[in-house]
């Protein structure tokens, strides 16, 4: 076995932080890929499956069109339209944006699904009780139905935010150097040690996805899930 | 701007070669569903059973596919093979396409460890009592399996499949990282050899959609025909 040569000092910096002064990469590029991922397909998700549940109905077909079509298209697929198509009209984006967006885009599909089932979870009773409170619709989503629905999806939400870690990693086949191209290009310096190379990668990924995983089970306590993101409700 | 796509492009050269990677991609996906089945079952009845020396074997087995990315897995198999294989196997392999063969068992094997997950999640779902009712009634164990145990088990279990098959064909567009010649590969050939990346990327996507949704329509029909004598037998 090889791992001394895998894990030298120098490999485990650029591993960690890729080229950090010059380029931030490696793992610490895939965590603020998959960070910045998870906020913003939350947000979308929230708003999409929201008026999928809620709108007006051209606003909730809108919402189930992009829910259907986002979910059947592979995401590498996507990451492709983002980062080949747009120079050909006459746009170059980075290589960060293009998957930044290809992943929001994709995820908020998922995560659209989730919140929807999460609203029809919440009770017939505190939705009404929300009406009868004279709340308008955005009190009544705000205060009340997300909230709940919020704290009954963060099983299924640990789920999605794996998938999309999981995702940052074709971020590698347009060259972008996170983990998994850091790992390729030690994989091509070093020539005989792949199985070490990759059992690293995969060892790096298992961390990170079992780290999201602990994470996520704080928020099942629901004084905590309170606590954070539901300050206005005290 | 995008005045000059030219879709003409899609009946000549470059049709064909999407044509060509559409094949690949649905024997990819074909050959790959049937092994995550297989192995996807017998790792499910192996978890579900409580036979103490499997549990923390499978335990490993679905956590650590399902917490790394199938981009990695398909590396790792590719690149590690040469390694871990006999020369004899290998050699018997590129007749049909080594990295085929690769991608076919990266992909088997990380959706063998999700199909784990729901056919125990099934099996958990079916009361005790139908066992110990087909026991009263003097059934062996091929007639509890066959007439008792997987009427029950398909249908609870049939919706998920469905969805997880569709998430196995959007991952055969992964395997273009080890240079399988699927429908996205030849994309991105037509991209950087004709300059007509949007005309092939707009015709893959729209392959995607169209056999995600038929393979959704047909998990539709599916469930409905293996509850066809629920109300009945209720």
């Amino acid at each position: 076995m090889n791992w001394h040569l895998v894990l030298s000092p120098d490999n485990i910096r650029r591993l960690l932080i890729g080229d950090y002064p010059v380029a931030l990469g490696g793992v610490a590029l895939t965590l603020v890929l998959s960070l910045l991922g998870m906020v913003l397909a939350t947000l979308l998700g929230l708003l999409i499956g929201y008026l999928r549940f809620a709108g007006t109905r051209p606003l909730r077909w809108l919402a189930a069109g992009y829910v259907e079509v986002l979910r059947n298209i592979p995401l590498l697929v996507l990451v492709f339209w983002a980062y080949f198509a747009p120079p050909y009209f006459g746009y170059e984006p980075s290589k960060f944006v293009s998957v930044l967006v290809a992943l929001t885009l994709f995820n908020a599909a998922y995560i659209a699904e989730v919140v929807r089932s999460g609203l029809l979870s919440v009770s017939v009773g505190q939705a009404e009780a929300a009406r009868a409170l004279g709340l308008s619709p955005f009190q009544q989503a705000l205060y009340i139905m997300l909230p709940i629905a919020g704290f009954n999806t963060v099983p299924a939400m640990t789920g999605r935010y794996i998938t999309l870690l999981k995702g940052t990693s074709l971020a590698f086949l347009i060259g972008l150097s996170e983990v998994t191209e850091i790992g390729r290009q030690i994989n091509n310096r070093l020539l005989i040690a792949p199985v070490e190379v990759y059992a690293t990668l995969l060892a790096i990924y298992f961390c990170l996805n079992r780290s999201i995983s602990a994470g996520m089970r704080l928020l099942e306590d629901r004084r905590r899930f309170n606590r954070l993101f539901c300050r206005f409700a005290r | 701007m995008g005045g000059n796509l030219d879709w003409s492009v899609l009946l000549g050269e470059a049709g064909h070669l999407l044509a060509k990677g559409a094949v690949v991609t649905l024997e990819l996906s074909a050959v790959s569903l049937v092994l995550a089945l297989v192995l996807g079952f017998l790792v499910g009845v192996a978890r579900w059973s409580s036979i103490g020396p499997l549990k923390p074997f499978c335990w490993l087995y679905v956590e650590f596919l399902r917490n790394t990315p199938p981009l990695v897995q398909i590396l790792f198999w590719y690149f590690s093979a040469t390694v871990i294989l006999p020369n004899s196997v290998l050699l018997a392999l590129r007749h049909y396409g080594f990295p085929f063969a690769a991608a076919a068992f990266a992909l088997g094997l990380y959706h063998s460890g999700f199909i784990a997950e729901i056919v125990r999640g099934g099996l958990n779902a079916i009361p005790r009592g139908q066992y110990e009712a087909a026991e009263a009634i003097g059934f062996s164990l091929p007639q509890t399996v066959w007439s008792i145990l997987l009427p029950q088990l398909l249908r609870l279990i049939a919706p998920t499949l469905v969805s997880e098959a569709v998430s196995l064909i959007k991952n055969t567009s992964l395997a273009l990282a080890i240079g399988v010649t699927e429908i996205t590969y030849e994309a991105r050939y037509i991209d950087y050899s004709a300059f007509r990346g949007v005309e092939a990327l707009a015709a893959i996507t729209v392959f995607y959609l169209v056999l995600c949704l038929a393979i959704a329509t047909l998990g539709h029909l599916l469930q409905r025909w293996l509850s066809r004598n629920r109300r009945r037998l209720a």
